[in-house]
């Protein structure tokens, strides 16, 4: 008997020829956490991205009949959630922007309570994130924390490959120019 | 794009899509002999890779509620969902409460208060005890309904006698009233006689 894994593109193929939803469950176990990081790192808030991640399985659930490539199922999980995220920024702009996060929000984007890392580390990352616009955010999470290619960031944000390029690289530059003074630390 | 990190080389565009894991297989490997030789992309490659390591400082959190879906299949419409969708759904609920009221109403009985299963006793028993119940039963009918017929036919014959008797006295009665007038006309007559007779006698 040969075992192997059950691959997402199974459970997606079980899930547009049957409707089954003990697959969707699975495929949701598998990436829910993924999901609601990303989208924990783009609101800054706990609760925006529970009921955010939650939505986003909802649509994924209603239109997986339109997958046509099921290899391509993380990315347009991730655009469907990008929608949503960008869905809720326009309906509270311009009072609730992004940059302006509370310090609950902030404790949150941070994980409070989590003694692993020193605390000036942790705040000069999110300080640095903070500066940076939603978009290069975006491509910094994609890139650095979702582990996404080019290609894919630019199917789920709905740009070319050069754009996803340019935001990142710029991005990347603040950061490194902001957090110098740690890393130059922490190699010395 | 920045152009803050263009170095000497040349190469700035590649050290990132290198540092990004971005590049073939091929690329990789030219890219990475390249290093070996230029000090300028290891140090910025030093920087990207420090700066994406105090980046990760902030590891993912556990999400606080699990996602799960009890509901049917969303992805393609269900025959039923379609059906329940569409405007027949009214007429079909109402020929539905129809339908269960007729069969309801047709089957409906009272409840045994004691059935054979929870009497305990034998079927034949139960077969013999309810035939003489039946014939017990049609006994006691019969002997009513002959109790009520010869009622029925008492009063019948009482009624009559009584009828039978008021018309003999009226019978009596309007006789007593003949004789009664033909004896007066008799009378009368005999009177008239007498007095002819007595006119008859004086004239002689």
């Amino acid at each position: 008997m040969i075992f192997r894994a059950v691959e997402d593109t199974d459970l997606i193929s079980l899930l547009q020829k049957k409707g089954d939803v003990e697959a969707f469950n699975l495929l949701v176990s598998r990436w829910e956490k993924r999901v609601f990081n990303y989208l924990l790192r783009l609101t800054a808030s706990s609760d925006d991205a529970l009921d955010l991640t939650q939505d986003a399985f909802l649509k994924a659930w209603q239109n997986i009949s339109k997958l046509d490539d099921a290899t391509r199922f993380g990315p347009w999980l991730y655009r469907i959630a990008h929608n949503e995220a960008y869905s809720l920024f326009r309906k509270r702009r311009p009072e609730t922007a992004t940059e302006d996060l509370s310090p609950g929000d902030q404790a949150a984007l941070e994980g409070a309570g989590r003694p692993a890392f020193p605390m000036d580390l942790t705040l000069a990352v999110s300080s640095a994130l903070d500066s940076l616009n939603p978009e290069q955010r975006e491509a910094v999470v994609l890139k650095i924390y979702e582990g996404f290619k080019f290609e894919e960031m630019a199917e789920i944000l709905g740009c070319p490959v050069s754009t996803v390029k340019s935001r990142l690289y710029t991005a990347m530059d603040v950061l490194k120019n902001q957090l110098a003074p740690i890393t130059a630390r922490g190699t010395r | 794009m920045s152009n803050e990190t263009d170095n000497c080389c040349g190469r700035a565009e590649m050290l990132r899509e290198y540092a990004f894991d971005e590049l073939a297989p091929s690329d990789k490997a030219a890219f990475r002999h390249h290093l070996e030789t230029c000090d300028d992309c290891s140090l910025e490659l030093d920087r990207l890779r420090l700066t994406t390591a105090a980046l990760r400082v902030i590891p993912d959190r556990e999400i606080p509620q699990r996602i799960a879906f009890v509901s049917e299949s969303v992805g393609k419409v269900s025959w039923l969902a379609a059906f329940w969708n569409s405007g027949a759904r009214l007429g079909f609920a109402s020929a539905c409460v129809l339908a269960v009221a007729i069969v309801v109403f047709a089957f409906h009985q009272p409840a045994p208060t004691q059935t054979v299963a929870q009497s305990g006793i034998p079927t034949s028993d139960v077969s013999k005890q309810v035939n003489e119940a039946v014939a017990r039963a049609v006994a006691q009918v019969r002997l009513e309904v002959k109790a009520e017929d010869a009622r029925t036919l008492q009063v019948a014959l009482e009624t009559a006698d009584r009828k039978h008797e008021q018309e003999h006295r009226a019978l009596m009665v309007a006789m007593d009233e003949n004789m009664t007038n033909l004896q007066k006309r008799l009378n009368t007559f005999t009177v008239l006689a007498s007095a002819d007779m007595g006119r008859t006698a004086g004239g002689q």
